[in-house]
């Protein structure tokens, strides 16, 4: 009998910390997290560090508090990326059908991939998990099932290096004595508030009555039935590897007041973005700048040119008034971030009347020279005027 | 002010004028109508400032006057009155009352004191031509025309009087149009003028009421007279249009039009508007071209959109030429064909980066930026 259960979710274990630990191996087992230091937050922490009560997204000072020994790690940036693409490719050496949800985590189809049963193709799902530990040593835990649903639900329940199968037929029994709360779309309120009306289990959903369940959940009720059952169609969907939009943020040390430093900012993340939507062949024609006040409210404001651009001369003369119309309050900014989007194709559409044509022709030409400069001469940047700060001696 | 009017007549006076009116004019007067009574005939004006028009109707005037009222209110029960036979009565209070078999209805309106009047056809520079001609001109370049406001000189057609003709020419800054004639043109006429998109579009839909219609125009304004006079409609005389002009110089089109033929196709015009216009249909927002392959006796045609698919459409053409390949916006090849009645049209290609082409042996020519694909 072919295999039954085909559908794969695999789950990087405490992503960017693993990253950092496959460079750093003696900081394993110790008490780590990768994280912003004074004013950001920890966006990943080892299981160690978890254990002390460290969970993501804390804010950096707080984790510091209840961990007086965690070992800090900054941002690599550009790492996660890599290691992440190297990842779904091993995994793309064992079916084409991978959808990757995010860097760290996504779901196989092995389907069309032609194993005798199910216990074959376990043991090419556990090669892959072992193949990712020893050639990028990033831990991961995956989950088996006839479906996406009880496959990501298996994958995060024995982490980390967790490897669950839930044999086809068997999927209700296998998510019967869990919590509700392991169900998408039940949230940590939802959950305390379903148990107060005696849903502690996902079983028990299937032991109320149709009636009850469609006051309790509303019009979606019979949605959360099936998801009990393990029921779930939704085939895997291969992405495209486009990206859809690119951003850049930045956390200040200390609040920032002056408007002409925000706009130096701005203009530096406009340098830093372009050059990736120039190496990826697009161009970009929205911009949306987003402003954070100290109290962690946030405003934001966006505009398109007419035509997209992968320069970044058109986008600076909208940096000042998008800031102005983003920047509403009167108080100092903690973040600023700028995002591209309306991302296109490379084709673009000539112009009759060559003058701004030429100015644009000289200006790409510049620009792959800079680009080809900056990726080469490590740490040597050629820089725009705009990111030389006036400081007290009148040099940065 | 007193008179009776035909029905239709007087309906098909207020449709000439009622476009000119926006949905929202800056001043309540500019919404209105104005209705002049004159001996045989009323005259009814209406202006939104850059553009005014003004028709005459056959009417029985009983007592002369003036009045205005709003034009789509008023356009709009003209049209549903029962009897073919109205009568327009209007009381020095300018409350006017309209009688048509049964239906009485009375309307507010405001004195003509108010009303901006409209300037007369001058006489600085003037010159007569065929409404057909004309309209047919207008049809074969206005398309191309910009709608960007960032470009305003480029909303609109512009028209050359020089040297010996009349030159329209369109553009948006990625095509060009460009259709002329032979035109008398005495020294101290020679003149040109940008006459806006919306008067273009009017004079689209006006013309081709009569004969021959007379245009004036010096630097600032544009005015045309175009011969109306129909028994059936109960135009008389000619319809007056007055326009601001687009104030600015015109980019110089005579240098992006390529001097030298390098690759000239003849192609059957409908044939190759079909195989555009259907490859297109692939064509998405963000993949907005079609690719074109010109090889020996033969022309392909192909489009495709990554989140959809693709199209191929091959045609027999005469070409013994070097292969090549470009791509366009398929628009900027469907417009030109479309407005063309020609049968048979020349593209003329160089390489994927200069511009394409499109000719025929009557003195138009439209110039197509390609679509670059890295």
């Amino acid at each position: 009998m072919p295999a039954t259960t085909t559908i794969v979710h695999l789950d990087a274990d405490a992503f960017f910390v693993s990253c950092e630990l496959a460079s750093k191996p003696e900081l394993r087992g110790t008490k780590c997290a990768v994280g912003g230091r004074e004013r950001g937050i920890i966006s990943s922490a080892s299981y160690e560090a978890r254990a002390c009560g460290v969970y993501t997204p804390m804010p950096t000072t707080r984790a510091l508090r209840v961990c007086p020994d965690l070992i800090l790690l900054p941002h690599t940036t550009g790492l996660y990326g890599i290691i992440s693409r190297k990842m779904f490719a091993l995994c793309e050496t064992l079916t084409p059908l991978v959808q990757r949800n995010s860097i760290d985590e996504g779901y196989l189809d092995l389907g069309p991939c032609g194993y005798s049963d199910d216990v074959q193709l376990e043991v090419a799902v556990r090669g892959l998990q072992r193949r990712i530990w020893d050639e990028l040593g990033i831990p991961v835990s995956m989950g088996i099932a006839r479906n996406k649903l009880v496959s990501q639900i298996a994958s995060k329940l024995r982490k980390p290096r967790g490897f669950v199968v839930v044999p086809s037929g068997t999927e209700t029994a296998f998510l019967a004595p869990l919590d509700i709360g392991k169900l998408p779309g039940i949230g940590a309120k939802t959950e305390a508030a379903l148990k107060e009306r005696g849903l502690a289990f996902i079983s028990d959903i299937a032991k109320r009555p149709e009636d009850d369940l469609a006051s309790i959940f509303g019009r979606d009720w019979r949605s959360v039935v099936s998801s009990a059952r393990g029921e779930d169609d939704r085939p895997v969907e291969v992405d495209h590897d486009d990206a859809k939009s690119y951003s850049q943020q930045e956390t200040f040390a200390a609040d920032i007041a002056d408007p002409a430093e925000i706009e130096r900012i701005a203009k530096g993340m406009i340098d830093e973005l372009m050059p990736q939507i120039r190496t990826d062949g697009k161009r970009a024609r929205t911009m949306t700048v987003k402003v954070r006040y100290g109290d962690f409210s946030q405003e934001s404001a966006g505009r398109s040119l007419a035509e997209a651009s992968d320069l970044e001369m058109p986008f600076y003369p909208l940096v000042a008034p998008l800031l102005r119309k983003a920047w509403t309050r009167r108080s100092a900014l903690r973040l600023v971030s700028v995002r591209f989007s309306g991302i296109e194709e490379p084709a673009r559409q000539l112009d009759l009347f060559s003058i701004e044509n030429e100015a644009d022709t000289k200006r790409r030409k510049l620009a792959s020279v800079l680009d080809l400069l900056n990726r080469t001469a490590s740490g040597a940047k050629v820089k725009y005027g705009h990111q030389i700060r006036r400081g007290t001696d009148g040099h940065e | 002010m007193k008179f009776k009017i035909n029905r239709d007549h007087f309906s098909n006076g207020l449709a000439q004028v009622l476009n000119v009116v926006g949905s929202k004019a800056t001043m309540p007067i500019l919404s209105n109508v104005l209705i002049e009574a004159e001996k045989d005939g009323i005259t009814l004006t209406t202006t939104n400032l850059d553009l005014g028009i003004r028709v005459k109707v056959k009417a029985e005037v009983k007592e002369t006057g003036a009045v205005t009222l709003p034009v789509k209110r008023l356009a709009g029960i003209v049209r549903e009155l029962p009897q073919i036979d109205v009568s327009f009565d209007s009381a020095p209070n300018h409350q006017v009352k309209l009688n048509s078999g049964g239906s009485v209805f009375r309307i507010m309106g405001i004195g003509k004191e108010e009303f901006p009047p409209l300037p007369d056809f001058s006489d600085d520079k003037i010159f007569s031509l065929e409404q057909a001609e004309l309209i047919s001109m207008l049809r074969s370049v206005a398309y191309a025309q910009s709608s960007d406001e960032t470009r305003y000189i480029l909303n609109g057609v512009y028209f050359n009087f020089r040297d010996g003709k009349l030159s329209l020419v369109a553009t948006d800054g990625r095509r060009l149009a460009l259709i002329a004639k032979e035109l008398e043109v005495p020294a101290e006429k020679a003149g040109s003028i940008i006459l806006p998109a919306k008067t273009v579009s009017e004079l689209l839909r006006m013309l081709d009421k009569g004969e021959k219609l007379k245009i004036s125009f010096n630097d600032r304004r544009a005015a045309f007279q175009i011969n109306a006079d129909n028994p059936d409609t109960g135009l008389v005389d000619s319809i007056y249009l007055y326009s601001k002009v687009v104030e600015g110089n015109y980019p110089n089109y005579q240098q992006v039009i390529p001097k030298e033929t390098h690759q000239r196709i003849k192609l059957e015009r409908e044939l190759f508007n079909e195989c555009v216009h259907r490859a297109a249909l692939v064509c998405s927002d963000k993949s907005n071209s079609v690719k074109l392959k010109v090889s020996n006796n033969l022309l392909e045609i192909s489009a495709s959109s990554p989140d959809f698919g693709e199209a191929h459409e091959s045609m027999a053409i005469a070409y013994s030429g070097p292969d090549l390949q470009v791509a366009f916006n398929p628009q900027f090849l469907v417009d030109p064909l479309r407005a063309l009645t020609k049968d048979e049209i020349y593209f003329e290609l160089k390489d994927e980066v200069s511009p394409g082409v499109i000719k025929t042996l009557e003195n138009f020519v439209c110039v197509v930026m390609p679509v670059r694909i890295n």
